[in-house]
């Protein structure tokens, strides 16, 4: 019973962590049309950030604030310095986005070196589950991607703002006709997006390996999420996070990694071929 | 109010507008006519700034706004309902009028005119008829108080007794707004109702202007322009 309990935690946490991902990727390219290849290390830095921080004496809960914070104004920069410059560019910005993610990945290795940093967590103590000891740290993970994610439909559905993000989604031209200020909007999105992936790095860093190639493991299940859900709508990622994030998570559990990464992509390859648009898409369709 | 000077643009390096030349004074209302294919659309999406044009200019009460981004030509006081609509379908009718001006409190205004719509504000607008959607995307277009309006065959698709209602509409806010009005329309009945001013396109080009009057009196003048 406990084994179980613990099993559906850790799984619950890595499915929300892969949504908050996901969540970012989704919006960068439904809004900007820019598949985001750096997104990985986006969460990278977020974890080095929430790390260097606590080097220099910021207490853990501050760094955890800010370390998002430092890497969606990061990613402003990059949109003005390198997306910007590829505008309506899809292959473009598939290169350079991946000539980022390389880039950034050696700039750690240079300033950090190539070996893995352990970040100490908090000591906020366990709670007990079904008589065992469960890390309260783990849990307040959990908790923060819920806000987050939670914070992120309120924009979109509840705001102007998030009422303009989503004609842009629907129809760029249109909404730039309507007076939408699309520069604005793809700043923005792009540092959102980046400080979404920021915040699921160093939220996470002291429960995984802060180390060069943090990111990748990331990327690729984000795309997944995001072809299984669904392009262009929001909701898209939580679906697709959801099911490709509890399906490795649990047959990582019960059989072995490799064996979930084979079933997460036989898994979407189905998905995907019975489902093109993806699965939110068609049930909209049919609703 | 709008001075386009010898304008050419096109598509991927075609060319579509050949040199177009009109002006219209604040308050004017113009219907451009001719075959499909010769530069109409292709107008309407260069003044909007969605096209640029290789070479010319266009200029909004004296100002230059080649070049400039759509949404900066929007925000000077052009609106715009194309061909199509492009209303964003699944996003309810009040939130699409909202889209067209996103300080505005309510739509109230919007209602007003097009009570329709009023009764649907609910709706996706998806599920509205076509006569419906008509409404809505020039409502969307003025609820920012352009003071010129763009509409690209506002009678596409649209029944008889919507069409008489769209022309109610639309004659009573051109009039109170001095809105300066750029149409395009197959229907030379709507336009004769809307325009005082017909000019025909051909090959890219404005070849020839008739005051309404005329064309009402002897509606063969706009044949050489419409004839294959």
């Amino acid at each position: 019973m406990r084994h179980a309990a613990v099993l559906l935690l850790d799984s619950s946490n890595a499915v929300l962590v892969l949504i908050l991902v996901s969540l970012g990727l989704a919006i960068i390219f439904g809004l900007m049309n820019v598949i985001n290849m750096a997104h990985g290390e986006f969460l990278m830095l977020g974890a080095y950030g929430a790390m260097q921080l606590g080097r220099i004496g910021v207490p853990f809960w501050l760094a955890l604030a800010l370390a998002p914070m430092l890497v969606g104004a990061f990613g402003l920069v990059i949109e003005e310095l390198l997306i910007a410059k590829t505008y309506n560019r899809l292959i473009d910005s598939i290169l350079a986005t991946w000539g980022l993610s390389l880039f950034l990945r050696q700039a750690i290795v240079l300033v950090f070196g190539p070996g893995s940093y352990a970040v100490a967590a908090p000591d906020v103590g366990a709670v007990q589950i079904f008589g065992g000891p469960y890390p309260v740290y783990r849990l307040l993970v959990m908790a923060l991607s819920l806000a987050a994610i939670g914070f992120t439909f309120a924009v979109f559905f509840r705001t102007r703002f998030g009422l303009a993000a989503r004609a842009v989604v629907a129809n760029r031209d249109m909404a730039a006709c309507l007076g939408v200020n699309t520069r604005r909007l793809d700043r923005i999105t792009f540092a959102f997006g980046a400080g979404l992936a920021g915040l699921a790095g160093a939220a996470m860093a002291p429960l995984i390996s802060v180390d060069p190639s943090a990111g990748l493991g990331y990327l690729v299940p984000a795309f997944l999420s995001i072809l299984v859900g669904g392009l262009g709508s929001i909701s898209g990622p939580v679906v697709g996070g959801a099911g490709v994030g509890a399906l490795d998570s649990l047959t990582s559990a019960f059989y072995s990694p490799v064996w979930a990464q084979l079933a997460v992509f036989v898994a979407v390859l189905f998905v995907i071929r019975v489902f093109p648009s993806g699965l939110v898409a068609t049930l909209r369709r049919e609703a | 109010m709008l001075e386009v000077n010898r304008v050419c643009s096109g598509y991927g390096g075609g060319v579509v507008l050949d040199g177009f030349s009109l002006a219209l004074k604040a308050g004017e209302a113009v219907a451009l006519v001719g075959r499909n294919g010769v530069g109409k659309t292709t107008l309407m999406k260069t003044i909007m700034g969605l096209i640029r044009p290789s070479s010319g200019s266009i200029a909004l009460a004296g100002k230059r706004i080649d070049g400039r981004a759509p949404f900066e030509i929007a925000r000077a006081g052009v609106g715009y309902a194309p061909q199509g609509r492009e209303i964003f379908a699944a996003l309810s009718v009040e939130d699409n009028l909202l889209l067209g001006d996103l300080a505005a409190r309510t739509a109230d205004e919007a209602y007003r005119l097009f009570p329709a719509l009023a009764a649907r504000r609910n709706t996706p607008a998806g599920r509205l008829s076509g006569g419906q959607q008509q409404q809505l995307a020039i409502a969307r277009a003025l609820m920012a108080r352009p003071r010129l309006l763009l509409l690209d065959e506002p009678s596409e698709g649209v029944q008889p007794t919507v069409v008489a209602e769209i022309v109610a509409a639309l004659g009573q806010i051109v009039a109170q707004r001095g809105l300066a009005l750029l149409l395009v329309e197959q229907n030379i009945e709507m336009a004769l109702a809307l325009v005082s001013r017909f000019v025909l396109v051909d090959q890219g080009r404005a070849v020839a202007t008739h005051a309404a009057s005329a064309v009402a009196a002897d509606p063969s003048l706009l044949m050489g322009a419409l004839a294959l």
